[in-house]
């Protein structure tokens, strides 16, 4: 056979097995993929939406907002709801600082309907390790001054990094990520108590909660 | 131990004499853990990219191997990397783009091309294996280094590769510790691996 067919016969055939290889492992493996990202979406959301407060899917109970200006999005990002009894009882606002120090940082507030942060959690980060990174929880205790805080205490215009005149601990030498994120959960606060009526779309929550009981 | 295996190990280490891969080797070293990850990724890759390499060997034209040898490494790598990604999801998540980069370790390829492409099955296994034995040996070293430097921890996050069983590994070293920046930052990769090199060439003079 000249090597003008056997060549190109070859390569097919290579082709067509590994095609199949991956055909193969795709498919063994797409459903726990699927399964994966659902479990460790609901442990993230976990702490933002405690579960005593909820009793919905908070996989199927969601909303996009995209607020580019008030909440710095990039693109379009999903709200997560908790309900109780076909009630709002906590809202997951994604929210993006983009006034970092190294990129963008992607924080999720859970609001509860009285307006008190649940939990506040950082997603997504790019600060210098050992300074500004030190906010995110498994390095310091930061962040665990958020939860309970509201509009009550401490007033809006008082919601700043101590250095600033405000209620909240800063890092000592990185100033600039602490006060990013505070910014950050004082927006998503502020939208929440401005949007409320957004959450409220009970119709669709009410339909989507009987599909899943 | 073999003169085979030992040349693969130490004399002729990927990492430490050969100085291939040192993308990963350099990025991913930052913890004990991860740098665990991505060596047992690329031990599983080696071997079985050399073992195909050798099986199609009887249909490999001199003009196409190598883009036979790249379907094949780019192929079972992404295969890796589903799986990865279902039964080691945050761990998977951690490495990103390292794994699919396993692709472009030049150590895969190297070996495709002068020992697999020439040897039989079985000798090929044992080549992919231990190649990449020495080097995510290696790897692991550096991050073990890194990791106790820089945090004052060993294995910590082992949950990640180990279930359950990881957290009762996970040790801090030296307690209430305040951490070395330099050691977790690239440079840090570069100086342990140069004290590393400078060590195996004192040790074998």
């Amino acid at each position: 056979m000249s090597s003008f067919i056997k060549i190109p016969l070859i390569l097919s055939l290579v082709t067509m097995l590994t095609a199949g290889l991956l055909m193969l492992s795709e498919d063994l493996t797409r459903d726990r993929i699927e399964q994966q990202k659902t479990e460790l979406l609901l442990k993230s959301l976990e702490d933002l939406i405690p579960n005593q407060l909820h009793d919905n899917n908070l996989v199927e109970s969601v909303i996009e907002i995209y607020e580019p200006e008030v909440l710095g999005h990039r693109k379009p990002q999903t709200a997560y709801l908790g309900m109780q009894n076909n009630q709002l009882s906590v809202v997951a606002i994604p929210v993006t600082a983009r006034d970092g120090y190294s990129g963008d940082i992607d924080i999720m507030v859970g609001i509860k309907s009285n307006g008190e942060i649940t939990t506040v959690k950082i997603i997504e980060q790019h600060e210098t390790p050992g300074l500004g990174d030190l906010v995110i929880a498994s390095k310091s205790d930061w962040l665990k001054q958020f939860p309970q805080k509201s509009f009550q205490y401490p007033t809006k215009k008082n919601w700043l990094v101590k250095r600033d005149g405000g209620e909240f601990d800063q890092i000592t030498g990185a100033t600039i990520t602490p006060r990013a994120i505070v910014k950050a959960i004082k927006q998503a606060l502020d939208y929440y108590q401005t949007h409320q009526a957004k959450f409220q779309i009970k119709d669709v929550l009410i339909i989507k909660a009987e599909k899943t009981s | 131990m073999s003169g085979f295996i030992k040349e693969r190990l130490i004399d002729n280490n990927a990492a430490l004499v050969q100085l291939l891969g040192l993308c990963p080797l350099l990025a991913v070293s930052n913890s004990a853990i991860n740098a665990l990850g991505l060596g047992i990724a690329t031990i599983f890759t080696l071997t079985v990219t050399n073992s195909l390499v050798s099986i199609i060997k009887p249909i490999t034209k001199k003009e196409i191997r190598i883009s036979l040898f790249v379907l094949i490494i780019a192929s079972v790598v992404t295969a890796l990397e589903m799986f990865m990604n279902a039964y080691f999801h945050e761990l998977y998540l951690i490495l990103g783009i390292f794994i699919p980069l396993i692709v472009t370790n030049c150590i895969i390829i190297a070996r495709a091309e002068s020992f697999a492409s020439k040897n039989g099955l079985w000798l090929s296994v044992k080549d992919g294996f231990f190649t990449g034995l020495g080097f995510a040996l290696v790897l692991f070293i550096i991050g073990a280094i890194r990791e106790i430097i820089g945090q004052g921890s060993l294995f910590s996050q082992a949950h990640l590769l180990f279930g359950e069983f990881g957290h009762s590994i996970n040790c801090q070293i030296f307690k209430e510790y305040q951490g070395f920046l330099v050691a977790i930052l690239p440079p840090g990769a570069f100086f342990v691996l140069a004290v590393l090199v400078a060590v195996k060439n004192k040790l074998q003079k």
